[in-house]
């Protein structure tokens, strides 16, 4: 990938962490669609992480509810061993089942809406998705989880990953230059909206919808040039950051 | 280093120069093996063409050999086996174990099970019950777990002694938390099937002559959802650098340090040999895993072994996890 200086430039104003956002190379689409999957946790690990994942409404994402989850599924304490990343590894667990969950939570009828609308819908049924699993008022402390060092790389690999998946499911299978930025773009907007509906009290999300729509209008308007784009997604990234920092988050 | 060796050697009227001292003692050996062997028949002293042989450091010898000359090292080291692994973990063997026992995390909270019963902890090669005294106070501090025991196993009475005497004067003791048994971690008759929550072996499994038989035992032992945990010193270091400073350090050096702080060369000789031919930590893994074990952060889709490990201080120790399916 070569970048313009002005899109290099904005990929350094651009936290570190959040940088493999931006360079990361496009590789081959991989979807559920096309590919048997494989399925992503052993037999053991997804019962004691589908039992576990019942406490975190309870008990937060947490090694406790890790711990109670391990002897609901007939383990022991200590078998949380299984899982080196501890109370993380729900956190990827929520992330990884609503993304492949996602194209069965919704169906578009044949030719009758834009991919712009259809991304629209996909993230608000993803954002939906916090919400059906009684995880929204713990998901602050699944961000804080999300933002440590040692578990950024793994936090942006499914940012990127969902991402991805929506793009696909949206009906857009382009693999030409603007797949990095369309990418990169959507990625903070679901970050940035995500992070916006953890502080949202109004009825049925609809402060977290506004608040999408005018991301995607934003983007809509200077989306036209590629380093105009990576500007903005820089800018984005950015408060994202700040947003997280006030809310005592540590990045 | 390598103008600490020749100084020092002069100071003690070391017969050898050091540039001989790796070769030459992979011909001899500290004096209270060869004592035992000269009791012993001489038919069995070597190795024979159609015997069983394995490794005791550099060496082949003689299987049925291998574990009475282990015990040979281990009881002239064992009143000052620590400054072993101080030299080999360049002083940071301590801190090694408090983060083995810390990311285990031993004990059941009150908060997770209504009655808890505490946990069954098998800390094989156990010695001086330095890891059992850690495990203990984990579970009573972090998690108040006042039920959890351990069992403290060695194959040799005089390490086991030593644990015995730390442990005498222990509120641990008196609590009948903590318990000791002579035993071959390769065969644990003693131990019931399925009875154990924690098996642990610290700088203890380098030493088996059969480490799959041992893995195979601890599998037997231990209850489904059980866990297997290893702590030990890695063959190479990650960087090839620092694994060729370290290796001259571990090779050069230490052999002779234990001549001067315990008289015994040969015993640590044996020692930084031993870590040598210990596998490394993929095959290790993989040994793990034969055994049955389900490896920590392996993915469902992988054939080839790619996790089960951490890396300690660049790679010169490792810790080692399975889990046994439920
Ligand atoms: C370096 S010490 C480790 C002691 C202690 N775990 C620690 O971390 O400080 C190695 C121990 O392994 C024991 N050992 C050697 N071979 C053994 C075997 N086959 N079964 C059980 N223990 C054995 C030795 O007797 C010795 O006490």
């Amino acid at each position: 990938m070569s970048l313009t200086p002005m899109a290099l430039r904005s990929v350094l104003r651009t936290p570190t962490g959040l940088r493999p956002l931006l360079l990361q190379a496009p590789r081959a689409l991989y979807h559920s669609y096309e590919h048997a999957q494989p399925p992503p946790y052993r037999e053991a690990e997804s019962a004691i992480l589908s039992s576990a994942f019942t406490y975190v409404p309870t008990h937060g994402f947490t090694q406790e509810a890790l711990t109670l989850g391990a002897k609901d599924a007939g383990y022991l304490d200590i078998s949380t061993n299984l899982f080196p990343k501890g109370a993380f590894e729900l956190v990827k667990y929520h992330l990884t089942t609503q993304r492949l969950g996602l194209k069965d939570r919704i169906q578009f009828p044949d030719g009758q809406m834009g991919v712009g609308r259809k991304v629209r819908s996909l993230v608000l049924e993803r954002l939906r998705a916090n919400a059906d699993t009684g995880v929204i008022n713990r998901w602050q402390e699944a961000l804080a989880l999300m933002s440590l060092a040692e578990n950024i790389p793994a936090s942006l690999r499914e940012l990127s990953a969902l991402s991805d998946e929506i793009w696909f499911l949206s009906g857009d299978i382009s693999v030409d230059t603007s797949w990095y930025t369309k990418r990169a773009s959507l990625s903070a907007i679901y970050a940035a909206t995500e992070v916006y509906q953890t502080t949202d009290k109004s009825t049925d999300f609809k402060d977290t919808e506004q608040f999408l729509d005018r991301r995607l209008e934003e983007l809509r308007v200077m989306g036209g040039a590629v380093g105009n784009t990576l500007e903005w997604v820089g800018f984005q990234g950015g408060a994202l950051v700040n947003l997280l920092r006030s809310k005592g988050v540590r990045i | 280093m390598t103008s600490l060796a020749p100084r020092a050697a002069k100071r003690l009227r070391l017969s050898n120069t050091p540039r001989s001292v790796c070769t030459d003692c992979r011909r001899t050996f500290a004096s209270s093996v060869r004592a035992q062997q000269q009791q012993q028949p001489a038919s069995s002293q070597h190795a024979r063409q159609d015997e069983k042989t394995t490794h005791f450091g550099f060496d082949t010898v003689a299987e049925n050999l291998k574990a009475s000359r282990v015990a040979a090292v281990f009881s002239s080291v064992a009143s000052n086996y620590d400054t072993m692994n101080d030299l080999m973990s360049l002083g940071i063997h301590r801190l090694w174990k408090d983060h083995f026992v810390r990311s285990l995390n031993p004990g059941i909270r009150p908060t997770t099970s209504a009655q808890p019963q505490g946990q069954r902890i098998l800390d094989i090669a156990g010695g001086t019950g330095d890891i059992a005294f850690r495990m203990l106070d984990h579970a009573t501090n972090i998690n108040r777990d006042t039920q959890t025991s351990v069992i403290v196993s060695d194959i040799n009475p005089e390490m086991l002694g030593e644990g015995r005497k730390r442990f005498s004067t222990s509120p641990y003791q008196a609590a009948g938390r903590v318990s000791f048994m002579e035993a071959n971690a390769e065969q644990l008759d003693q131990v019931e099937s399925n009875s154990i929550d924690l098996y642990t072996v610290a700088f203890g499994i380098r030493n088996f002559t059969h480490k799959q038989k041992a893995l195979e035992e601890a599998f037997r032992v231990l209850k489904p959802g059980g866990v297997f945990a290893c702590l030990e010193f890695a063959p190479n270091l990650n960087n090839p650098v620092m694994n060729a400073v370290y290796k001259r350090w571990s090779f050069g050096a230490i052999p002779l340090i234990g001549q001067i702080v315990a008289a015994d060369r040969d015993s640590y000789q044996y020692l930084v040999e031993s870590i040598e031919k210990f596998p490394s930590q993929q095959e290790f893994a993989g040994m793990i895993r034969d055994a049955g074990f389900l490896l920590p952060g392996q993915r469902p889709e992988d054939e080839v072994v790619k996790a089960g490990w951490e890396d300690l201080t660049m790679g010169i120790a490792a810790i080692h996890k399975g889990v046994k399916p439920a």
